[in-house]
């Protein structure tokens, strides 16, 4: 597989649609965070990991699934075409009649499933990864060429969840894709204390399928690994796993001031900036003038302060939207 | 008309569902060749096997159960056949708290019709008898169904396989390769969510669910000898719970027994129970009573699993205890009311 990915990370370099894509989706992410991070005591953000979500949800077609990180889930949804007011509308402390729950549940770690996305459910961590293997068994099962990209934290990798997941994908030969995206921490616990091998791309060796490491800031090399495990999915070889190693610069959520590691340690992954880093390589290979660098930073500040300003003003939600009559499904078959 | 057992009538219900819609597929650990462990799916392999609809899986409860999940947010109607109730454990993540709450937290978006069928009961196959389907009551969202006879096992499990929630359906093993009922060739469902009375009586209602219903019945007829008129009610769902058919039978004899294969402590007896002294309580001539599994892990030794079961005995002896709760029951107001 390296060798394919190796063609397409020269091919994605020059692939203006895909990289403006995934770097206004960037850029949205880290807006979010922003805005978002001044709001929600309980937000995750991802500040370091922007390149992870657009190269893992960008542009996927209609009919595949994506099976978000909490870390990441708000981005996801975006990819996915959600309303960013209505995904507002679902965070602490809102809980709004016009999110996509209607206030029951909370949007900052589950994404409207109508955009073919499964979120937590649960704070549970694990357990979508095997709701990955369904959703693209569903796929094998009806002869689709669709695929699902299941994406999860280092923490997560440690869960038997992980290995009944991937092990299930593998002997049924699944078209699905795990991407691991290793911020190096499980809350405080760094991932060389949650990690017994030497990576977590080495476990996919455990299960008989391609595990590639990639560098998780590197957002044309990463989007590369996805694009070819993707095709490979695809086309009926079967699941893979993706690591890419990045860094959690934020803490692991609004208020965790990460007394656990060092200064000089995040300050040299900030230097690492995932979005310097492609905005350089657009701006250098003329895919993107500085101007319209500006402009689309400010649009994306708008829209998104815009959706924020209309999801605050939105009515919380009342009792028409509790339905303690509609636990159940009614049936329809 | 065809005379099966519970197990084949089951196995009959699925094949005929897989016919009608091809979204239907079952997986499980040993369900392929080697037909399920008591041949819960014998046939299937040979009818579905090659069309990738009978799935053999490595021994993964939690991703098989997962991967129904997610199969039936993909538009599937799966079938996960976990082998043992007592795996319930293993999966409680997955098909309780998730796909229980998953309809109603995505404001009705998301449907997931998925079956988790599991093997449970004190019976002639020793071990794995643990019936632990009370924990799932406490995750809504999750259907649980309980047959007592292969006619309405085979439409419960059509009927299941129809519904669009996650439904917990258990067969019990002393009651799989038992008796046999009439199976009519026409299609036909047993609905969710209705209780259906066993037996008429005037006396006490005892209110039962799979293996349990049988030795009710003939605890019933034991205490008809002596004149005392017992109400039999088979559950066959225990979520959603079909209050009204207990609270008629509750309003017509005045007392009321729940007798479970479980431990009555926080589980569905004691839901029962609770359920008909708040809202029956007027109709009451007598505390509610319950009989389940004495407080103990279900010990191996038969002659200790015959002291932690209810049997026969024990029901008759509870019934007429009940029916001799004073103050009220004099037989002269039973003969009035």
């Amino acid at each position: 597989m390296s060798m394919e990915i190796a063609e397409a990370r020269a091919r994605v370099a020059e692939d203006r649609s895909v990289l403006r894509g995934m770097y206004e989706q960037m850029l949205l992410s880290r807006e979010i965070d922003t805005l978002v991070g001044k709001v929600d005591s309980h937000w995750h953000a991802c500040e370091g990991e922007e390149a992870v979500l657009a190269a893992s949800y960008y542009g996927l077609r209609k009919d595949d699934f994506v099976v978000p990180h909490y870390r990441g889930m708000v981005a996801a949804a975006c990819a996915r075409g959600a309303d960013l007011r209505a995904l507002f509308a679902g965070l602490d402390p809102g809980g709004k009649t016009t999110s996509y729950s209607r206030g029951r549940y909370r949007s900052d770690i589950c994404g409207p499933i109508e955009f073919n996305l499964i979120g937590l459910y649960s704070g549970a961590l694990g357990p979508t990864l095997s709701y990955a293997a369904g959703a693209a068994l569903a796929a094998k099962l009806d002869g689709r060429d669709a695929v699902t990209i299941a994406v999860f934290g280092d923490g997560t990798s440690s869960r038997g969840d992980f290995h009944e997941a991937l092990n299930l994908a593998a002997v049924m030969k699944l078209p699905v894709v795990y991407v691991c995206q290793n911020n190096q921490f499980a809350i405080s616990t760094p991932s060389a204390r949650g990690v017994g091998a030497r990576s977590v791309a080495d476990r996919g060796i455990a299960y008989g399928i391609p595990g590639i490491a990639a560098d998780g800031n590197d957002a044309i090399g990463l989007r590369a690994a996805i694009e070819v495990a993707v095709a490979w999915a695809r086309h009926g070889e079967g699941p893979s796993l993706i690591e890419a190693l990045t860094y959690r610069v934020a803490g692991h959520m609004v208020g965790d001031r990460a007394p656990y590691r060092s200064a000089e340690e995040v300050a040299q992954w900030r230097a690492r900036d995932p979005i310097v880093q492609l905005r350089r390589h657009l701006l250098e290979s003329q895919m993107l003038g500085v101007d319209e660098d500006n402009a689309l930073v400010l649009g994306i500040r708008e829209r998104v302060a815009t959706a924020m300003a209309e999801a605050k003003a939105d009515p919380d939600s009342g009792p028409e939207a509790f339905g303690a009559d509609q636990v159940f499904a009614e049936c329809v078959s | 008309m065809k005379r099966q057992t519970m197990q084949e009538a089951i196995v009959a219900g699925i094949a005929e569902e897989m016919r009608r819609d091809a979204n239907v597929f079952i997986m499980g650990l040993d369900i392929g060749r080697f037909g399920g462990p008591l041949n819960s799916c014998k046939g299937l392999w040979e009818e579905f096997g090659t069309s990738g609809r009978v799935i053999d899986t490595p021994i993964s409860e939690g991703s098989i159960v997962g991967a129904g999940v997610g199969a039936a947010l993909a538009g599937k109607r799966p079938i996960v056949d976990i082998m043992f109730l007592e795996y319930l454990s293993l999966v409680i993540q997955q098909l309780g708290c998730d796909a229980g709450s998953m309809h109603y937290y995505s404001n009705g978006k998301a449907r997931v019709p998925l079956v988790a069928r599991a093997k449970y009961g004190v019976g002639p196959y020793h071990g794995h008898a643990y019936d632990y389907h009370s924990w799932l009551m406490q995750t809504p969202g999750v259907k649980i169904v309980v047959p007592a006879t292969a006619y309405d096992a085979k439409g419960l499990m059509k009927a299941a396989i129809r519904d669009d929630n996650p439904v917990l359906f258990m067969e019990h093993m002393a009651l799989y390769h038992g008796q046999r009922d009439t199976i009519p060739e026409e299609d036909y469902v047993v609905p969710l969510g209705r209780a259906q009375v066993k037996r008429g009586g005037c006396d006490a209602t005892l209110v039962a669910s799979g293996a349990m219903v049988r030795k009710a019945l003939i605890a019933a007829q034991a205490l008809a000898k002596d004149g005392i008129e017992t109400e039999v009610i088979d559950l066959m769902s225990i979520v959603p719970l079909d209050e009204a058919t207990i609270y008629d039978s509750v309003k017509k004899t005045g007392r009321a027994l729940i007798v479970q294969e479980t431990v009555c402590l926080g589980g569905s007896t004691a839901e029962i129970a609770a359920l008909i002294a708040e809202r029956a309580h007027k109709d009451l001539k007598a505390p509610v009573r319950r009989l389940g599994t004495s407080y103990v892990p279900m010990p191996f030794a038969r002659s200790l699993e015959k002291l932690a079961v209810p049997d026969e005995a024990a029901i008759v002896a509870a019934v007429r205890q009940l029916v001799s709760d004073l103050p009220h029951p004099t037989s002269h107001e039973k003969m009035t009311s």
